[in-house]
């Protein structure tokens, strides 16, 4: 399948560093102060794939759950770091039922995945199961961070709305409906928008992957439909319930609200 | 035995200031009571207190001789009616705003009013003039601060919290709101507690007046 690769050469890779140098040349006219940041993210972006290259090398050639399981948690332990991360609110705990709530739905999207509908044998085969964890991981990751950092902007700017609510004698639940709503929604547009522009404004990762890896396109767009759904199904998921797990933190005994 | 009450009350803000440092305060049931103190002192912090929206460090708070924290949040809320300093509407008409309390779960045994007991509570609060078809959002702040006080009283609340609620308002629709406060407390036996920066002048009603400063209360003569 992969005889039509083209190999990329070590010579042939340093010199992709050149868009590294006009992104910095950039920086330094428009005196951006982004130099660092593009060094730094370029080293990571070098050293972490190569890392990750080595890593699926060993993973694929084991061939165990062992292996893939741990990995897979590692995985999407660093996506609810990287979450976390982007979501400015320090005043409400989080990080571990975020970690957990990620790990649960995005390991239970992807084996519907690779079992049910890619049939894949066994189920976590690393060759599948990583690339497509990888997937939702990646896409989660970004939706859950723009629903939780709108529900937290929005229970501040709205606090006097949800207690007016509380004081009507709503419950904490029916008190932030509307914050949740709109949190959820947040989390999720990015993912639609994206079904929106597939096919016609980009080309996406998978599909262009297996393209250049040699497979049929008929074959290569089928995957990316798979792949194009499951986002949305993930995003939907991991938001709406993030968002209803990590809003209940929000309020403490008595339905006070926590965040003003 | 008293309605509302403090009882040996602590209460900072985390990681701030002491608002109240072993504070005592019991209101009778029907009583009226004008808080007042210097700004930044804590008087809206001890109204929220009394519908707990703030959880004391130390003591309690008690409604009928019995501690908030036994009782369920919402029904508290609806026996501790609680008005916030700017009046929150929500998107819709006015009728939509009234009946607002009416879509939560914990009010559902309660019946629902008809647009004409609506009419009736808009009037009792010199708002007969204001349509239950207006947009809520294009009412005058007194106008707003009148539908939410009369929200407020639809569901029967025994205790009333008033937290500067004249602050935003013309001298009408000031005095207008003070008199039904008054009224709501001679006629419906409501105990009110009214947190006021301005003068207030009773109509009808014979005030207790607290004081409050650098987390003291006291009881001050009229």
């Amino acid at each position: 399948m992969d005889a039509g690769v083209i190999a990329i050469t070590p010579w042939r890779l340093a010199l992709a560093l050149a868009f590294s140098l006009v992104a910095g040349g950039c920086s330094l006219w428009l005196k951006l102060g982004l130099g660092r940041d593009i060094l730094v993210g370029t080293v990571r972006t070098v050293a972490q794939l190569f890392l990750m290259g080595w890593v699926l090398g060993v993973v694929f050639a084991a061939d165990s759950l062992w292996l893939v399981l741990p990995l897979f948690l590692v995985m999407a332990g660093a996506a609810a770091h990287t979450a976390r991360g982007r979501v400015r609110e320090k005043a409400v705990a989080f990080a571990w039922p975020m970690y957990g709530a990620m790990t649960a739905v995005y390991l239970l999207v992807t084996i519907t995945v690779t079992g049910a509908i890619v049939h894949a044998e066994p189920w976590w085969k690393p060759q599948y199961f990583l690339p497509i964890g990888g997937m939702v991981l990646g896409n989660s990751m970004n939706s859950v961070a723009l629903a939780l950092d709108r529900l937290f902007s929005d229970l501040h700017a709205r606090a006097a709305e949800v207690e007016m609510r509380l004081c009507l004698g709503a419950d904490a639940a029916e008190a932030s409906a509307d914050v949740v709503r709109a949190a959820v929604r947040a989390g999720m547009i990015p993912s639609i928008n994206s079904m929106m522009a597939v096919g016609l404004v980009s080309l996406p990762g998978m599909m262009t992957g297996q393209i250049l890896g040699g497979s049929d396109p008929s074959a290569a767009i089928r995957y990316q439909i798979v792949v194009m759904l499951m986002i949305v199904g993930a995003t939907a998921l991991g938001s709406s319930l993030l968002t209803l797990l990590i809003r209940r933190r929000c309020f403490g005994p008595g339905d006070r609200p926590l965040l003003r | 035995m008293s309605h509302l009450a403090l009882e040996r009350v602590r209460f900072a803000h985390p990681g701030g200031r002491t608002v109240l440092e072993d504070a005592d305060f019991t209101a009778e049931r029907g009583s009226f009571t004008v808080l007042r103190g210097p700004s930044g002192a804590g008087k809206s912090t001890l109204l929220r207190l009394l519908c707990r929206l703030e959880e004391p460090q130390a003591g309690r708070v008690l409604l009928d001789g019995a501690d908030i924290r036994a009782m369920a949040p919402a029904a508290l809320r609806r026996r501790v009616a609680y008005l916030q300093q700017t009046p929150v509407v929500v998107a819709g008409s006015v009728r939509d705003n009234l009946l607002l309390p009416f879509s939560f779960k914990a009010n559902a045994g309660l019946p629902r009013p008809d647009d004409a007991r609506l009419r009736q509570g808009l009037a009792g609060l010199s708002a007969a003039d204001v349509p239950l078809e207006q947009e809520a959002a294009t009412l005058s702040v007194g106008q707003r601060q009148r539908l939410c006080l009369a929200r407020a009283l639809l569901t029967g609340p025994e205790a009333l919290l008033l937290d500067e609620p004249t602050s935003a308002l013309d001298p009408d629709s000031a005095a207008a709101v003070l008199a039904a406060a008054e009224d709501i407390c001679l006629d419906r036996g409501v105990s009110v507690v009214l947190v006021s920066h301005t003068e207030f002048t009773p109509r009808r009603v014979t005030p207790q007046n607290l004081h409050l400063e650098a987390g003291r209360l006291a009881w001050t003569p009229a």
